[in-house]
């Protein structure tokens, strides 16, 4: 386990370093230009979805592919009562709304194992979004929703800046206590953990909720962005896939590996795309699989490795 | 026929074509837990093979067909040695080979796609075959369509006989109950790891040649069908063949009677209803093993 | 050959990152744009849209450059992939407006796609002509910066809605695709046919993505209307004419929206299209200036354009050149200049009220020995309408 690096008490200089990271950031939309501030948006999105995946799925194991469905429930309710409601507000509903979702259908579906369980999550995120398609016709004779008055840029980069930070915060926050130790039990051994006392229902029912909310907000905030918003355009399986991808290259049984992948993954998809318009994906799938095979532990164990290295040393 | 036959009957040709795209990753998956997600891109490559092979050398699709069987079976020998085994080789259980071969799927699915739009273009492609109908019982259908479905379930039970009657099928299934057993009674997994991988992409290809010949088809195709395909699989239990078959007859009897009985416009939304009912009924599917 | 195209491009793309623009006497007009070049975007934008931009640009330098009022300048295409990702798009339009600073711009693929781009037109002014946008919400969102290129969906059906009464139609069955296009098409065909009292016998809807329509179209079949509308996306469009064959579905007409104007529906579906009507504007047929177009569009690509959009990518093309020609680069001037006037183009004259096209009329076009010609309205027609509809063959 690579847990005890976030267990320990931090030192002040990791504090002031993270104190400048986060300064930093929330002055970006002062200083960088609309292009760089939408690009640190779209790592700010991924971060948020693969640090809030990995709290849940890194540490049960149990993979889950509803990150679209959570991001999808998110950004309908923004287009659902955006107009009515203020921004913020439908964020935070989006991200209740999503969790709400994950209880009820965990209750259900949490005790699949396996591939069983990450074919399923993925089959209700399509049921969700056919079941909005189908319900949205029927009731309004129409699909989708046209937002017309938007937040300007930096207000949508500060919220989701807000949502990706209380992200991270909470899932550095669920690994030290019980209920994270709880989560990671599941994840080694589910039936040991069962006998140890822990309510493992209970337990990856929260964990999977918790989890669910910051797709939801950053479902909900991210939203705003497109004008139009219809199920195909947010319920898309490409979203959860590529949070899945980014925080299983980090490492996800820790937090800075998702938190790393998703900034490296982000800006180099941007890099190939913008240099190399026909070839990126051949060099972004060669290098993603190079990685895998010669980086199994992901990213993060390029430092986990060290320390404990040190420490053995 | 009767009007309920001709329902049924069109229901089940829609799930064999369900079947037929979902064999190839029943296979990988089920013997070496290869999450290969990239499916739908071998998929699209043998689509695309039949499609250059009817059009520029005017090859009939069907005697194309264990042409592209053999060239993505070797493919399949490839890219296994240079993407999967070193995952089989190193990794310590089975969970962890399939979730690193569920990235390494990725990477190939970039790949493979890529390399289709720069050599065929990201235009919609298609041919003409057998779109005349086949008169069964007074309902008809298209013969393509009753092409694949015949395909799908000879091929189903091609593959059961052979994985109940020959060697090399016991070998299989001896390592699918228990790989440790099998390499300890002198079952080679060298050999038997490559062979069904490529087995598996060959059956992609071959689904993918078949479709070619129904549908229209594009680069970007591969995807929707890595999902029916994932549907099917999990539904039908994974890793059995009687259940592929099964799950996707039974997606398509869904999708028809659905469509009869509600509207169409459901039909999504049933198809996706039922295989979550019957998941969380059978957690390991309906065959589960 | 396809592929050393795509080399070809592969390069261009290159020097171009490399700063090959040193080069150029005056420079360049730099024209930006994002497109799907890969994802399921990409059929339609690859067919209908980019191939036009890029042979656009090789004419216009061709000639010597553009003309920008008086005064010849090279064009210099930026485009980027968006691989189908609305997101993307933002921000790949973000890219081009404020950190590229590109003189120009030109649309991407789709309803979607040019949604999300126009608060960033209407905010930092760039005006953008869209071939392949087409709805009245995109309309009443009312961005003085936006054209559409395309017949909203109302004036199509009642074009369609006219040619069915000039045959004397009495029952109409229709299905449509639940989303915005289809959804918003089916009220504007009920409409357009309530209005010529045709009887609607069926009306059934179906999700994106389906592989069988075979049991609605038996029920369709069973009620014998006298026409049969799919509102459909090539997918769909593709699944329902070759089901119809299988079941000897042949009503009097036959009609089915997106995807026939597409040279693979003829290629895929081979001797059935024959008689089948689609959403069209034009083909070789309908005017020299088609015809020139057609040819070169053959000639550089090996590809025939398709019969809908393409064209109106081209005739978007046409109007930026002639309002540049005019208006110069200062965008708010070509913005002007484009809403204020009339403009002749490869599918007639054009001109723009609240950003629509209001002089393309509403077309029925029909698959005739292997052409899409287009039979009504009759001043557009090229050909008679084969009317009924040769059975299925």
């Amino acid at each position: 386990m690579t847990m005890s690096g976030f267990r320990e008490r931090p030192s002040r200089v990791t504090i002031a370093a993270l104190a400048t990271g986060v300064l930093a950031l929330a002055v970006a939309p002062w200083v960088l230009n609309e292009f760089l501030l939408s690009l640190a948006l779209t790592c700010l999105m991924y971060a948020g979805l693969a640090v809030s995946w990995a709290m849940f799925s890194g540490a049960t194991n149990y993979l889950s592919l509803a990150t679209a469905a959570f991001f999808g429930i998110g950004a309908y309710v923004t287009a659902l009562g955006y107009e009515s409601l203020t921004y913020p507000v439908s964020v935070f509903l989006g991200g209740l709304a999503a969790s709400a979702f994950a209880a009820i259908v965990g209750v259900a579906i949490l005790h699949l194992r396996g591939a069983y369980f990450a074919v399923l999550t993925f089959g209700l995120g399509e049921l969700v979004r056919h079941a909005i398609t189908f319900v949205e016709k029927k009731y309004s004779g129409t699909v989708g929703r046209v937002l017309t008055e938007t937040p300007e840029a930096a207000t949508v980069y500060l919220t989701v800046l807000v949502v990706a930070l209380a992200a991270v915060a909470v899932c550095v926050a669920v690994r030290s206590s019980r209920f994270g130790l709880a989560l990671a039990g599941i994840g080694a051994d589910e039936q040991r953990a069962q006998t140890l006392g822990v309510n493992t229902r209970l337990v990856k029912i929260g964990g999977f909720a918790l989890s669910a909310f910051f797709a939801g907000a950053l479902g909900a905030a991210m939203a705003v962005r497109w004008t139009y918003i219809d199920p195909p355009a947010v319920f898309n399986p490409f979203i959860g896939f590529q949070t899945v991808l980014i925080a299983m290259v980090g490492g996800a049984q820790t937090v800075a590996g998702p938190l790393v992948a998703s900034i490296v993954f982000s800006l180099l998809t941007e890099l190939l795309r913008l240099q190399f318009p026909y070839l990126f994906l051949i060099i972004l799938g060669t290098l993603l699989i190079l990685l895998v095979l010669y980086l199994p532990g992901g990213i993060a164990s390029l430092w986990t490795r060290k320390r404990a290295g040190k420490r053995d040393g | 026929m009767g009007f309920w036959l001709e329902l049924a009957a069109s229901g089940l040709i829609t799930g064999g074509i369900y079947a037929v795209v979902a064999m190839g990753l029943n296979l990988q998956y089920g013997l070496m837990r290869i999450m290969n997600i990239s499916h739908g891109e071998f998929l699209m490559v043998g689509a695309y093979l039949t499609w250059w092979a009817q059009t520029i050398l005017q090859v009939n699709p069907l005697v194309f067909l264990p042409v592209v069987a053999l060239m993505l079976f070797v493919l399949g020998l490839l890219v296994y040695r240079l993407c999967f085994r070193p995952i089989a080789r190193t990794a310590a259980n089975a969970e962890v080979v399939e979730a690193r071969s569920l990235l390494v799927a990725f990477g190939l699915m970039f790949i493979v796609q890529n390399l289709a739009y720069l050599v065929w273009g990201a235009d919609l492609r298609g041919y003409t075959f057998l779109s005349d109908s086949v008169e069964i019982g007074g309902a008809r259908f298209g013969a393509n369509r009753l092409l694949v479905f015949g395909f799908a379930l000879a091929a189903s039970l091609a593959l059961l006989a052979a994985l109940k009657f020959t060697l090399f099928g016991k070998a299989v299934r001896a390592m699918m109950q228990s790989p440790t057993g099998a390499q300890l009674v002198g079952i080679d997994t060298a050999v038997l790891h490559p062979a069904v991988f490529g087995a598996g992409i060959a059956l992609a290809g071959v689904a993918g040649a078949l479709l070619s010949m129904v549908y229209e088809i594009s680069p970007s195709m591969g995807e929707p069908y890595t999902v029916t395909a994932l549907i099917v699989i999990t539904l039908g239990g994974l890793g059995s063949a009687g259940g592929c078959l099964a799950g996707g007859l039974l997606l398509g009897l869904v999708e028809a009677f659905g469509m009869h009985f509600t509207s169409p416009s459901l039909k999504m939304l049933l198809s996706y209803g039922v295989f979550i009912l019957v998941l969380l009924a059978r957690p390991r599917g309906l065959f589960a093993r | 050959m396809s592929l050393s195209l795509r080399w070809k491009a592969l390069a261009v793309a290159l020097l171009v990152a490399a700063g090959a623009n040193a080069f150029a006497q005056d420079a360049p007009v730099r024209i930006g744009y994002a497109i799907a070049r890969t994802g399921p975007w990409a059929t339609g934008a690859q067919v209908s849209q980019e191939p036009n931009y890029i042979m656009w640009a090789d004419q216009v330098n061709a000639a010597g450059g553009l003309n920008v009022k008086g005064k010849k300048r090279k064009v210099e295409l930026v485009g980027y992939d968006d691989r189908s990702e609305t997101e993307t798009v933002v921000r790949t339009y973000e890219k081009l407006m404020t950190s590229d600073k590109v003189d120009l711009i030109l649309p991407p693929w789709g309803t979607g796609a040019n949604f999300a781009v126009l608060p960033l037109i209407t905010k930092h002014g760039y005006p953008m002509l869209a071939p392949t946008a087409t709805g009245r919400k995109l309309l009443q969102l009312k961005s003085p910066y936006f054209f559409a290129l395309l017949q909203q969906p109302d004036v199509m059906m009642d074009a369609l809605a006219e040619y069915l009464a000039a045959r004397s139609t009495k029952t109409v069955a229709f299905i449509h695709v639940d989303e915005l296009f289809g959804l918003e098409q089916a009220s504007a065909l009920e409409a357009s046919l309530k209005e010529k009292k045709i009887q609607i016998v069926a009306k059934k809807s179906y999700p994106m993505g389906v592989k069988d329509l075979q049991p609605v179209l038996n029920e369709m079949k069973s009620l014998n209307p006298d026409a049969f509308v799919s509102l459909s996306y090539p997918p769909d469009t593709f699944l329902v004419t070759g089901q119809s064959k299988a079941i000897a579905f042949n009503p009097k007409v036959f009609y089915a929206a997106v995807g026939t104007a597409f040279p693979v529906y003829r290629d895929k579906m081979g001797a059935m299209v024959e008689g089948v009507m689609g959403l069209g504007t034009w083909n070789p047929k309908s005017s020299p200036a088609a015809k020139a177009y057609f040819d070169a569009h053959v000639a550089k690509f090996k590809k025939e354009p398709d019969r809908w959009a393409s064209a109106h990518a081209w005739a978007g093309l046409q109007i930026l050149q002639q309002a540049v020609e005019k208006a110069g680069v200062d965008r708010k001037a070509v913005r002007d200049y484009i809403a204020a006037n009339e403009f002749d183009t490869v599918i007639g004259k054009i001109r723009f009220k609240g950003g629509e096209n209001i002089s393309t009329p509403g077309v029925v076009s029909q698959w005739q020995s292997g052409e899409f010609e287009v039979v009504w309205p009759p001043q557009r027609s090229t050909s008679a309408s084969l009317y009924p509809k040769p059975a299925f063959k």
